[in-house]
């Protein structure tokens, strides 16, 4: 190969690709699920580790995959610790309502910790051609981000939420670096509002929409509420209406999470190298409904199958545009994360990733 | 030999090599060349279609995606997959974990869960149901309900004719009454602080001192049972599961079973709280017959037809009848 089809080789946009299949996690899911029964649970750790293992090696660019460190019995740490604090937390907020107060603001001051200690862990134990993420911001950043600005968001009924949410991507995506190598975030707060006003648009249209067309059922339905026993086709209007009112709100969840991953990812640079999402709303949605009717359909099954659909859509739909050779990309210096808030994060289910 | 990348741990860049095994050494040849003993080299469990890594003890590592040439140069080192991961590509081993599993859930779901909640429930310290029904109660006071209108003449004859029922056969401190008038009509409500919530809506439909009998030896029935304990156990127990299970595709199918999967567990509560009322109504010489009235009273009230039985908190009204019925 001569220098300049190398430089062109270099240069040209690398999609990413995602390798892995639904039957084949389906067995791994499956022997995670036992093993983890068998050993009350203990195995759980290792069945992540695995788990995250397969999702890293299946995920390619550029020639070359990604890979999972996390070390199982720091994963466990975290997770006693999880169970610990979510047994607390549903405890308190049963048994007495004046612990409410108490909890939550307990639960306030520990989370954005363990959000911090979780992004440290996840972006730590995850490498590609052979060089570790990291994540530099402080303690102090991470109470801001995650406390100060939701708790102001509250206070503003919301108005505040797309500027918290770019002021959090921001700060995720510019902390963050691979081998010595940050990553930095243009992503403008303008652009977070649009992508919200957008997505409220579309709900709020949809639903006028489903206002004018099934509104009548509804009106005939409360007329007749007071009925000792309303007509069946009464009923049937109330529920279509209700039924509509589910399918737009399923509709409008992947519309937002369309919008929100490409205007991140649109505008995260490493280095010069620029990335590209193009995810579609329709494909999307239709991923993401077909994937909740397929699992309620299957009593769970589908479940396997339908993570690597929509894993692998969202994969897929990214494109790396390099600037020049990715080779000079170098190592940083190692150091130890607990792995503490990586556990908990995943009992509580925040997404923290993509 | 096997053409593999090569990436040494310090830097991103990527060498095309070629890994040959001989004499248990491997050779990496190529855009660099390495030789070491395979004994100190780490391989990643096989996948279908990810790329086999061979890791160095000093981190560099190389990736290869020809499977069937790493395969079979593995096999020529002894090399033998881990028994997960053989497990995890059987799949004949997998149909029957999945059975396994299926047969665990509905077992633990049936029978190991709500006797594990019985067993807690009569064993937990007293005060702990104490503070559970001491705080829910404190709550509908601030929001559903409103003081009794009944006159206290009328409330201390409700209470003698229920402390005379003798009804408490588990021995613990007696069931307290407690009259309130709520928004949210005839009813009343067993709280695990032994309490009952008697609402003027319920004494006004019922009109008639063993019809109210039934309901409130009904109530008594779940305190004695433990039935909120036992039911804030199971469905934690449910939410838990089905996190872990399904959390990682969605938190709203996760949400599901936790609410369909406690509505069986509802249905139990009520039958053996209505065979409870059945037993001290029997033993008390009131007739059985009253409990039904109460039924048919409270379904009349309600005004529909009943809905699915699968999807109902309460059992079926004709299936409680005819329990009762049974009873006489």
């Amino acid at each position: 190969m001569t220098s300049l089809e190398n430089q062109l080789e270099q240069d040209a946009p690398q999609k990413f690709s995602f390798t892995g299949t639904g039957s084949e996690y389906f067995g791994i899911w499956i022997v995670n699920i036992l093993l983890s029964l068998v050993t009350l649970g203990i195995y759980s750790a290792w069945a992540k580790v695995r788990r995250n293992r397969y999702f890293y090696s299946n995920t390619y660019v550029a020639h070359s995959s990604f890979d999972y460190h996390g070390n199982p019995i720091a994963i466990l740490k975290g997770r006693v610790i999880a169970i610990v604090l979510f047994t607390l937390y549903n405890l308190a907020i049963r048994s007495s309502f004046r612990f409410v107060g108490i909890m939550l603001l307990a639960m306030a001051i520990i989370m954005p910790w363990l959000i911090w200690k979780s992004l440290q862990f996840r972006l730590y134990n995850t490498s590609y051609r052979g060089i570790r993420f990291g994540f530099r911001g402080s303690a102090s950043q991470a109470y801001m981000k995650f406390l100060l600005l939701p708790v102001l968001t509250l206070f503003t009924v919301y108005l505040l939420a797309p500027f918290t949410h770019q002021r959090i991507k921001k700060f995720q995506h510019s902390e963050s670096r691979f081998g010595a190598s940050y990553f930095s975030f243009n992503g403008k707060v303008g652009e977070f509002y649009i992508a919200y006003l957008i997505g409220i648009g579309a709900l709020i249209a949809g639903l006028v929409a489903i206002s004018i067309v099934f509104g009548s059922g509804l009106m005939v339905f409360f007329a007749h509420s007071r009925d000792v026993k309303p007509d069946p086709s009464i009923v049937a209007g109330f529920f279509k209406f209700i039924f509509a009112l589910y399918i737009w709100i399923f509709a409008i969840f992947p519309l937002f999470l369309t919008l929100i991953q490409n205007l991140i990812w649109n505008n995260t640079e490493l280095a010069g190298h620029r990335f590209q999402s193009n995810l579609k709303w329709g494909k999307m949605t239709f991923i993401v409904v077909t994937n909740i009717l397929g699992v309620i359909c299957t009593l769970g099954l589908f479940a396997p199958f339908a993570h690597i659909r929509y894993l692998k859509y969202r994969v897929e739909s990214m494109t790396l545009i390099p600037d020049g050779s990715i080779d000079n990309f170098v190592a940083a210096s190692e150091e130890q994360i607990s792995a503490t808030g990586d556990g908990v994060a995943d009992v509580f289910d925040f997404d923290l990733s993509l | 030999m096997i053409s593999a990348s090569y990436f040494d741990g310090k830097t991103s860049r990527l060498y095309h090599v070629q890994l040959h095994v001989d004499n248990g050494m491997a050779q990496v040849s190529g855009d660099i060349s390495r030789e070491i003993s395979i004994a100190e080299l780490r391989v990643s469990e096989r996948t279908l279609y990810a790329a086999r890594r061979v890791t160095f003890p000093d981190g560099a590592y190389l990736e290869s995606s020809d499977h069937v040439g790493f395969n079979d140069m593995l096999a020529t080192t002894g090399f033998e997959d881990s028994l997960v991961v053989r497990l995890q590509h059987s799949w004949r081993a997998v149909v029957a974990f999945a059975l396994l599993i299926v047969a665990f859930l509905i077992l633990s779901y049936m029978f190991v869960l709500p006797w594990a909640a019985k067993v807690i429930a009569r064993n937990l310290p007293a005060s702990v149901e104490t503070t559970i029904g001491m705080g829910a109660l404190d709550f509908l006071d601030k929001n559903v309900f409103t003081p009794s209108k009944l006159s206290p003449e009328k409330q201390d004859s409700i209470r003698t004719r229920f402390d005379q029922l003798h009804s408490i056969q588990d021995g613990g401190p007696p069931v307290e009454l407690v009259f309130r008038s709520s928004k949210a009509g005839a009813n009343a409500y067993a709280f695990p602080s032994r309490q009952i919530v008697v609402t003027d809506q319920i004494v006004t439909l019922l009109d008639n001192d063993e019809e109210l009998m039934a309901v409130l030896t009904h109530e008594s029935g779940h305190i004695v049972e433990h039935h909120f304990t036992r039911r804030l156990i199971q469905s934690s127990t449910i939410a838990v599961g089905a996190t872990m299970l399904f959390g990682d595709v969605s938190s709203v199918i996760a949400g599901i079973p936790t609410l369909l999967l406690d509505l069986k567990y509802s249905r139990d509560a009520e039958r053996d709280a209505d065979a409870y009322a059945i037993s001290v109504l029997k033993n008390n010489g009131i007739p059985v017959e009253n409990l039904a009235l109460v039924f048919t009273k409270l379904k009349q009230q309600a005004k529909g037809n009943d809905p699915v039985p699968y999807l109902s908190t309460h059992p079926l009204t004709e299936e409680r009848l005819e329990q009762i019925r049974k009873a006489e």
